[in-house]
This record gives C-alpha cells, structure tokens and sequence, in this order.
C-alpha cells in the first residue's frame, strides 16, 4: 500500500533520514520505534508529503506520490521522467485524502465546533454532501462515545477527548491508510488507554497503519511488523516478539531497556 | 449665549445641522470604502508576502513589499494630494473614489503588517492538518488559517479603522465636504462665526462613530471567541 523507496532528508545540511527503504502492505499494522530524533516523524511526515524528500520515492497503492528520483530511475532522460510521473503519478493533496494522519499535538481546527472539525475536509473535497458528511461523522463519533461533544469547541475537550476526534476526523474521509504520529505521547496517563482502545478496534477493523510510538504494550498486541529506527536508518526488523525478544544491535537493546 | 448653548443651537438649526449630516455622509462613505478596499488589500498582500518562495511568486513578492514600504514610509496628505492631483486627476473622475482609493491602499498597507503578523501567529499544526486531510493550500487558509488569524489580529484592526476614519479628516485638502470640512463651513463668517463650537460639534461625531467601532469590534471579538474558552461562563 505504502512503499517508501532510498528515502533521504537532511534540515540545514544535518542528515535526518539515510535513504531507507520500507513497505507497509495493505491492512498491516507496523509500529515504528526509536529514540527521540532518530527521524520517525520526518519519515511520517514524508510519506504524506508534509516533509519534501530530498531524495527517494514515495509511493502509495502503485502510484508515485513524490517527484521520480532521477538516481532511481537511471538512463531515464528528463522528458521520459515527467512521461513517467504524469502515468504513475498521484496528486499530493489527492494522497493524502486517501492517507490520514493523526498528530502528537491533535490539531483539532480550534475556530469549529466537533461536527465542523469532522465534515469540513469531506465536504469540500466534494466527497459528501453536508447531510451525508454529518450522518458519517455522527456515526463514528457515536462509536466513540463522544456524540455529546459534537458542538463543542476543541478547546473545551479533554486530550483523549480530542485525540479521538482527531482519529474520527481522520476517518471522516475513508482513507485507505492512517499515520500516527505519537497519538498518546502528549496525553495526561489516565486518557492514554482510551486513544489505544480506538487504534485496536480500527486494526482488528483492517485498517492500514503505520504508528510512531512508545507504547510497548499495543506494539505487542497490535503491530504485525516493528520498525526500530536510530538516526535515520531502519536497524532492526520484525514480528514484535523478534525485534522485542532479540534485538541485534546494541542500541535497540538500550533503547528497550529503557522503554520496557 | 454660552458654549452649552451655542451648542444645541447648532444642534438643532437645521442650517447648521445639515452640512454636518453631509459632511458626515461623507466621511461614513470615504471610511467604509476604504476600510473595505484595505481589508482585501490588506488580506491580499499579506497572503502573498507570507506565500513560499518560487518562480511565480517572486515578482508578487517585491511589487508589495514596495507597497507597503512606500505607503508606511511617506504622510497620508501627500499620498492623497499625489493620488488626487497626479495619478487620478482624470478629468471627471469622482472624487469621492479617488480618496476611497487614497485611504483604502494606505489602509491597505498598514492592514497587511498586521494579517501577516495574525497568520504567522496560527499554530502551524492547523495547517499540517488540514493538508493532511487532503484539502488544498487555499481552502486550508480560508477555512481554518484566516479565520483565526482574522481573530487574533481584530483589536489591531480595530484600531487601523479607527486611525483611518479620523485620518480622513484631511480630505477637504482636495476639496472636499466631510465632517471636518463641514465644521469649518458652519463656524465660518457667513455662517455661526464661531470655529468653536462647530469642531466640538464635529468631535463629538467623530468619537461617536469611534465608540460604535470599538463596541461593534468588541462584539464581533466576543463572537469569534466562542471557541477559545474552557468553560461557557469564564
Ligand atoms: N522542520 C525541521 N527543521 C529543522 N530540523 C528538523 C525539522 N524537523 C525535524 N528536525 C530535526 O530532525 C531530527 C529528527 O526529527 P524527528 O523526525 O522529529 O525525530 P523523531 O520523531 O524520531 O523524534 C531532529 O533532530 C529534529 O531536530
Ligand atoms: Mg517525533
């Protein structure tokens, strides 16, 4: 669903991300993990374009999402290329209506209500009618317990209250794939469980996820594949009790000693 | 007579009174016009000066940081007199549009400092979510970014309005008839022959108008605020 191709970025000439490579198929859950810094949301917020790659490609159900990366497509002459990307490319604003993303911070849009929050994107990208968007949203909303907040400013919310939204709002618009970025990380412990109890029940639903975390805990329970990212690169790989059980590197050891 | 009283005489003679019912028109019309002209230059500009850098934008860039470097680097009265005696002094052409035009892109500048400081000031993380949800660089600014830029920055168009509608005040430099004009007409020879009473006369228009700005912006303020507070009574 997700392929992400030699995948490189630097911020004032640092290097971020060292051209790594990963995919994440349709309906799995990957859990990406790592110390702080060690580029997890740059990687994230790459794949949805919210970041420019510098170098590298992103692409999303078979269809390029980045500009082609020359280096990856050698022998290829310029015209060839802008051949290539008006056949297999995808509209960044295209994309990530079918790939939604869930932030650390919420953003949830403070100058609307919930409902508003909820119907804006769908109805303006022309995929619902208002009444249609405002039945969609009211149902999920239902299934989050939350219909009574539904015109409710975000600032008169709970943070678990406005994370789950946000993952509402997310869902508001069907997509085929969600990032999360630290969804519980900025959550007072008491709401951490009720934000997980949403991301568990959305992947025994088959959603796509890819999750930056450090919650162990639903790694375990819920990550097909687990991603340990250190400065930049992908370093370790695997099922939960693998990457959990045996770490080869000596940093992903630490790393789990101090999580754990 | 005294003052008090030469007061309610202006008040209610109705030659003195009507010039300054014209006057005022005037005034009403020079400031909505502008205001309105300045606010869209104001949003315009802004929005450019804050647009990424790229090929396309780059002549944009400059043709308004010029603006509003000339217009906040030079008086009003010359901008009106150079508008009004230069670049509009097209025979027939109204003189009521040329001072709209004169305040509105002086406004205009001024406004612009301030949305751009507004939009600035809005958590960059309403943006990357609106994007995130797919929605285009446009709709996010004019769904989620300006309104709340437009919020923050209220008070301080709040008072460019306000400087504005007094700074028009120098308008019968081109000849025309605003309130200010209509006070100096009444108090002249022919008229009261008091230049006193008819400027306090005119003031207190003026603050009138002032207050009814200020009591309209804090409600319109009070409106838009609805979201920001915790708790319905606080
Ligand atoms: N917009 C940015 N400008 C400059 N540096 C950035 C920017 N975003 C991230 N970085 C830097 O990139 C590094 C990796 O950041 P990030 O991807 O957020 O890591 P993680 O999510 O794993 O903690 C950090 O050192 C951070 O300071
Ligand atoms: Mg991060």
């Amino acid at each position: 669903m997700i392929s992400v191709q030699k995948l490189s970025k630097q911020f004032d000439g640092k290097v971020i991300l060292r051209g790594l490579d990963c995919e994440i198929a349709k309906g799995e859950k990957v859990v990406i993990l790592g110390p702080s810094g060690s580029g997890k949301s740059t990687l994230l917020r790459c794949m949805n374009l919210l970041e420019i790659p510098d170098g590298g490609e992103v692409w999303f159900d078979g269809k390029l999402v980045t500009a082609p990366d020359p280096a990856l497509h050698p022998g290829m002459s310029r015209s060839a290329l802008k051949a290539f990307r008006a056949e297999h490319g995808l509209d960044e604003d295209a994309a990530r209506a079918r790939m939604g993303m869930v932030f650390q911070h919420f953003n949830l849009f403070a100058n609307m209500t919930v409902l508003q929050n909820l119907t804006l994107a769908p109805v303006e990208l022309g995929r619902k009618t208002a009444a249609e968007a405002e039945e969609t949203a009211l149902t999920l909303l239902d299934r989050v317990g939350l219909t009574d907040k539904k015109d409710e400013y975000p600032a008169r919310l709970s943070g678990g209250q406005k994370q789950r939204i946000a993952i509402v709002r997310a869902l508001c618009m069907e997509p085929e794939a969600l990032l999360f970025d630290e969804p519980t990380s900025a959550l007072d412990p008491e709401m951490v469980g009720e934000v997980l109890d949403v991301m568990k029940d959305l992947a025994k639903g088959g959603m796509t996820m890819a999750v930056v975390t450090h919650e162990m805990g639903f790694a375990r329970e819920v990550a097909d594949r687990v991603l340990f990212m250190d400065d930049g690169s992908i370093t370790e790989e695997g099922t939960p009790a693998e990457v959990f059980g045996s770490p080869k590197t000596e940093r992903a050891r630490d790393f789990f000693r101090k999580v754990l | 007579m005294n003052f008090a009283e030469k007061l309610v005489e202006l008040f209610s003679t109705e030659k003195y009174i009507l010039p300054f019912l014209e006057g005022l028109k005037m005034t009403l019309v020079i400031s909505l016009g502008a205001s309105l002209l300045g606010l869209v230059l104001g949003i315009v500009v802004a929005l450019v000066q804050i647009a990424p850098k790229s090929k396309a934008m780059a002549v944009p860039k400059i043709i308004t940081s010029v603006y509003v470097t000339v217009i906040r680097g030079t008086p009003m009265a010359l901008q009106l007199i150079i508008m009004a005696f230069g670049i509009l002094a097209i025979k027939g052409f109204p003189l009521t549009v040329t001072a709209i035009l004169a305040f509105g892109i002086n406004s205009g500048a001024y406004v612009s400092e301030n949305i751009r400081g507004g939009i600035l000031s809005v958590d960059i993380g309403q943006t990357e979510a609106g994007r995130a949800l797919g929605l285009s660089r446009g709709t996010t600014m004019r769904k989620i970014v300006i309104p709340q830029a437009i919020k923050n920055v209220l008070p301080s168009i709040g008072n460019e309005l306000i400087a504005l509608i007094k700074e028009t005040s120098i308008v019968s430099m081109i000849g025309m008839y605003d309130l200010t004009m209509a006070a100096k007409d009444v108090g002249s020879g022919s008229k009261l022959a008091s230049y006193v009473v008819p400027m306090t006369a005119a003031a207190v228009f003026y603050l009138a108008i002032v207050y009814l700005i200020t009591f309209g912006i804090k409600l319109l303020e009070k409106r838009l605020r609805a979201g920001d507070k915790r708790s319905k009574t606080v």
